[in-house]
């Protein structure tokens, strides 16, 4: 097998790894927050069905002062309030949307690398 | 190839001779030749020479009631131009739909959603208006308001969409109902009641009947027509008898790391902010769709070796 090869099929078995902690998060978490009248606004904007999952993810592990800086800007409306958030879940919520948002970032950046590097022929 | 004849009230030979100066003997509906009524609703050609098998199958292809009423509505509410124009268009935009994958097209999809519901709140708005003028009655400027309304919205957020859906519209003078919103009202409010379409081939019959049968569903969205299309291909595969489980495997690997670096790369644009400008947003879906497009051929490429990879590894167990 060749370079490519490997890392597509790593890539693979993140992505899968991947789906199963989104719908594992999503339904564990979200779908507890979605109920709530308190939070059911709060979760960010649904470009695609299921976005908010990742908004809500992405709240609980970007940095604090990425998340406030966010807040204050015009676009806050796209992310989910960390804030009130933290009110409404507990620390297991939390460390799962944690590992979910990077085991998914790595994933992605991932892919995307991979593909620069094959476009620019590095694996030829 | 003959024209198609729809019209939304019951017609008689006579009255079309008269209107579109069509003969009475020309005109065929399903299943009969020389009628003296055309029925509201239903396609009927018309024709030069003996309607041939094939006029039949085209005829055959607009012969379900929603399709033929549909495409009754639309055309006496557009014009017969901007309908064909239309279903010309929606076909490509489904066939672009299956080369365009990934999160990066659910966002375009939105937006095509949209788009879809403005056009068909304008439509809407039109036969709303139509259907005032032909009755009377004290809401009249009401009805006018709204065409106006509506035409308005689609205006300003669809310009690029619309310049796409008119470029391929033989355009008169004044314009087409998506340009201008008098000429829209003057087509809508003729008492017109039968309308003839110009088919030029095969292929513009089939996309017109196609066109009937999604104008109601169109903008579902791509991504439903992107997984339909690969399980399209899973089906093919399992259909010759080739190795469907295979071909499942390179499908759904290759949808999932697509779809998630489509979405990577959209979330990373937005966290940096620099989508506070239309043309960031632009920006960030081509972006998206071309790395979602990128990363699709190369899992795709690989994921076959992938699976014959771990097919050997089970085996040697």
């Amino acid at each position: 097998m060749n370079m490519i090869t490997i890392l597509v099929g790593i890539l693979i078995g993140l992505s899968v790894i991947t789906g199963v902690l989104y719908v594992f998060f999503g339904q564990f978490t979200v779908r507890k927050l979605r109920k709530k009248p308190e939070t059911k606004g709060s979760l960010g904007i649904e470009f695609a069905s299921g976005w908010d999952i990742l908004n809500v993810a992405e709240a609980f592990a970007m940095p604090k002062r990425a998340t406030k800086k966010w807040k204050k800007s015009k676009l806050s409306a796209f992310f989910a309030d960390v804030e009130l958030l933290y009110k409404h879940t507990n620390k297991f919520d939390r460390v799962l949307g944690i590992v979910f948002y990077w085991v998914f970032t790595l994933t992605g950046s991932s892919a995307i690398l991979i593909f620069i590097l094959d476009t620019i022929d590095v694996f030829e | 190839m003959p024209q198609l004849l729809l019209c939304n009230t019951s017609t008689t030979t006579n009255t079309l001779d008269h209107k579109l100066g069509i003969a009475p003997d020309t005109v065929t509906g399903v299943g009969c030749t020389n009628l003296g009524t055309l029925n509201a609703y239903r396609p009927y050609l018309a024709t030069d020479k003996t309607p041939t098998a094939e006029d039949f199958a085209v005829l055959t292809q607009f012969s379900s009631a929603p399709v033929s009423k549909e495409l009754t509505h639309l055309s006496l509410c557009y014009g017969a131009d901007t309908t064909l124009a239309l279903s010309e268009i929606s076909d490509t935009l489904q066939k672009s739909g299956i080369g365009v994958m990934g999160a990066g097209t659910s966002i375009y999809g939105n937006r095509l959603a949209s788009f879809t519901d403005a056009v068909k709140n304008y439509q809407g708005a039109l036969l709303n208006y139509r259907e005032v003028m032909k009755g009377g009655g004290a809401s009249k400027v009401l009805a006018k308001q709204n065409v106006a309304r509506t035409f308005g919205k689609m205006q300003i957020g669809f310009q690029h969409e619309l310049h796409s859906v008119t470029g391929g519209i033989k355009a008169s003078q004044k314009g087409t109902p998506f340009t201008n919103a008098t000429r829209a009202m003057n087509i809508a409010k003729s008492s017109r009641t039968v309308v003839k379409l110009e088919l030029n081939n095969q292929v513009q019959a089939s996309q017109l009947a196609r066109f009937g049968k999604s104008a109601k569903l169109l903008g579902n969205g791509l991504v439903v027509i992107d997984f339909a299309s690969r399980v399209g291909n899973i089906q093919n595969s399992f259909d010759a008898g080739e190795n469907w489980e295979r071909e499942l495997f390179i499908e759904s690997s290759s949808f999932a790391t697509s779809t998630v670096a489509g979405a990577i790369a959209i979330k990373a644009g937005l966290s940096l902010l620099m989508v506070a400008t239309p043309v960031g947003w632009v920006g960030l879906i081509i972006g998206a769709t071309v790395l979602s497009i990128g990363i699709n051929n190369t899992v795709k490429n690989n994921a076959g070796d992938i699976y014959d990879e771990i097919m050997k590894g089970i085996n040697t167990l």
